[in-house]
């Protein structure tokens, strides 16, 4: 029975009810898709970072990530990476030789970051052939072909089957230069990655810099993003003379983000809660205030303040819950729907820093979770104050009233 | 043993005056009585019946509900009292408007934990009572005042009380809806036994009443027991 008074009571002022719950059902959706979007915004970021950049984990001589210098390489990275190759959660592994070098056309020249790879390796880890938009992965152009992406085409305005020059040093130190010609062009539509990215073939940079077995970098690819931490500590240990790292310490700030999307949903949805809060709080308030005659009336022919505290408390729970499940409802079906569509920013500007453009907003389980008990929270303290309201009534001054 | 019994009850409201609303009463009131608390505005009527009630505590003086010092009940102890032993109508606001007649009547044993069983024949015989068997699955806005006040004498009596507390019970009524109302007290009185302690400025309902204690100043200035009528 105090059930069906505290919902009834609720659609006494069914304006005032409604404009509770829609707002509540409206700052809940607004919170929870938001975090649903950046989650999604760094879901996206996370695959592209270990698809198409970091891989897992990858391993280089200590000081090779800050210096770019030919002469740290990991000596005889080849047979490295074939060890790696043989753990079971590997999927394959790419072993690199990295140099900075300039690129001319002729028209331009510029610095680009030579990536020299066994291109049936980087097909798998990096998916580097699915990326390509005119030319072909590495076929049709005999001798010293050149990947390089639509942006540098652009730039050094070239095209597919155009001679490029490549200077760089040797793995000594000396100066070298080689001719390539362009056999395909790629697009991963990571502007910043594709601004400086070029590809070779491993045997033709390490015939030019005379690297034999020697590469820069090992990028490992695993079945399992959960592994990358505790298969780089492995590595690490096996190899302590080289400098081995999962993919959020090998992209600046990544671990950082992680570990502050960790928290953003709370803390979006916490905010909006509290302003929720006391707008819920305001509306039981005047609802006790408007009915002191009532509970005093209650009070004087004998209901307990438990079950005072109790009805009230049931009412403001029951209003919360009309609106929050509404919310979440909202929450849940925008998600999905936009997870599989997609939100088109319009804009390359988030491209460029790495971000796709088209975001898929999505939420886990355990966030849903977390919500629903942060509303269940508020719904109880929400309630407290206007419960205790009631509570300090004197029924006989509320009865004097009558 | 008095159903109530006061004993040099006094009650004074502190102010920048201080009122003496009840002035050393002593008073018994039997098993089976109908009695009607009259006197000027001020005079105190009201202070009586709440301190009787327990809904209110005297300055000085004791109050005994069936040999039960009220003095000697906490604030929650009081609330359990009034719950088991005293049937309230007040002179407006009786009922949860958001329940119909029914629940109203039901609230009370509800809260009494009473059996469903026990609660479903008790309601229906209390309205038919107070005839409104037909007007059971009313709200109160849809109801007349004196619809409402009869809702409240079975929503009063659901509880069997000791007795019924009337504060002005027909002040809001029209002189018709009154004397029914009066009718209904008076027949639950003759022929259920039960007692019933009312307030009121209404002349004709005073020439109702068995006996009529009037209260001036806080005090008791006449009790007199008159004819049935
Ligand atoms: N809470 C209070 N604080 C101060 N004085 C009060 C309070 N309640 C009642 N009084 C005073 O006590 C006296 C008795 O009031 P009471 O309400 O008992 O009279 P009453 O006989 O019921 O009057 P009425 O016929 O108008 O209902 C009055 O002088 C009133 O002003
Ligand atoms: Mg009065």
């Amino acid at each position: 029975m105090i059930f069906k008074v505290a919902w009834r009571n609720i659609w006494r002022h069914k304006i005032r009810s409604l404009v509770v719950i829609i707002a509540l059902a409206l700052g809940l959706w607004a919170g929870v898709f938001s975090s649903a979007f950046t989650q999604g915004m760094m879901n996206q970021k996370i695959e592209s970072v270990i698809r198409m950049e970091m891989s897992h984990f990858q391993i280089h001589q200590p000081k090779f990530r800050d210096e770019f210098d030919s002469k740290l390489f990991i000596k005889d990275g080849l047979s490295i990476q074939k060890i790696i190759n043989q753990e079971k959660d590997v999927v394959a592994s790419s072993g690199r030789i990295i140099a900075m070098v300039m690129l001319g056309s002729a028209n331009t020249n510029g610095s680009v970051k030579l990536n020299g790879i066994i291109p049936s390796d980087e097909a798998i880890v990096t998916e580097l052939d699915q990326k390509v938009t005119t030319g072909a992965y590495f076929e049709g152009v005999k001798r010293n072909p050149i990947l390089i992406s639509q942006k540098i085409a652009e730039k050094y305005k070239v095209n597919v089957k155009s001679k490029v020059i490549i200077t760089l040093q040797d793995i000594n130190g000396e100066i070298t230069a080689g001719a390539f010609k362009v056999v395909g062009i790629y697009n991963t539509k990571n502007g910043m990655y594709d601004e400086i990215n070029v590809f070779v073939r491993r045997s033709d940079i390490a015939n030019l810099m005379v690297a034999e077995d020697n590469v820069h970098e090992i990028a490992v690819l695993l079945n399992n993003h959960d592994l990358a931490e505790p298969m780089a500590t492995k590595y690490q240990k096996a190899y302590q003379e080289l400098e081995v790292l999962p993919w959020m310490d090998l992209s600046t700030g990544m671990r950082m983000m992680i570990e502050m999307m960790g928290t953003y949903t709370l803390i979006i949805v916490g905010i909006i809660l509290i302003a929720l809060l006391f707008s819920i709080i305001n509306t039981m308030l005047m609802a006790v205030l408007e009915r002191v005659k009532e509970i005093g009336m209650l009070m004087s022919i004998g209901m307990s303040k438990p079950k005072v505290f109790f009805m009230i408390l049931i009412e403001t729970v029951c209003l919360t819950f009309l609106g929050a499940p509404l919310g979440l409802l909202f929450s849940y079906g925008s998600i999905t729907y936009f997870g599989h569509t997609g939100i088109d920013l319009g804009s390359a500007a988030y491209a460029d820093m790495g971000f796709s453009n088209v975001i898929y907003p999505s939420l886990e389980f355990g966030d849903y979770l977390d919500v629903s008990i942060m509303v269940i929270i508020m719904a109880i303290i929400a309630s407290i104050y206007p419960a205790i309201k009631a509570l300090r009534l004197n029924p006989v001054e509320a009865i004097r009233k009558i | 043993m008095s159903v109530i019994e006061t004993n040099k009850l006094c009650k004074t409201f502190e102010g920048v005056v201080p009122v003496k609303a009840v002035d050393n009463v002593d008073l018994k009131i039997e098993n089976d009585e109908f009695t009607a608390i009259v006197g000027p505005s001020g005079s105190g009527k009201t202070t009586l019946l709440n301190i009787i009630g327990g809904l209110d505590r005297p300055t000085s003086g004791s109050v005994k509900v069936n040999d039960i010092e009220l003095n000697n009940l906490s604030d929650n102890e009081l609330i359990k009292f009034r719950l088991k032993h005293i049937g309230f109508v007040f002179q407006s606001y009786n009922l949860i408007p958001v329940l119909t007649a029914r629940e109203n009547t039901e609230f009370v044993m509800l809260l009494q934990n009473t059996t469903v069983e026990e609660r479903n024949e008790r309601v229906d015989a209390l309205l038919k009572e107070v005839g409104l068997e037909d007007k059971v699955n009313s709200r109160p806005l849809e109801l007349s005042g004196g619809q409402q006040q009869r809702v409240a004498v079975a929503r009063a009596l659901a509880s069997k009380p000791d007795f019924v507390l009337a504060d002005e019970p027909t002040a809001n009524l029209d002189s018709k809806s009154a004397e029914n109302l009066l009718d209904i007290m008076l027949r639950l009185n003759k022929e259920e036994g039960i007692t019933f302690v009312f307030s009121t400025h209404d002349q004709r309902v005073i020439d109702r009443a068995r006996r009529v204690i009037t209260l001036e100043d806080g005090k008791i200035i006449s009790d007199i027991t008159q004819n049935e009528n």
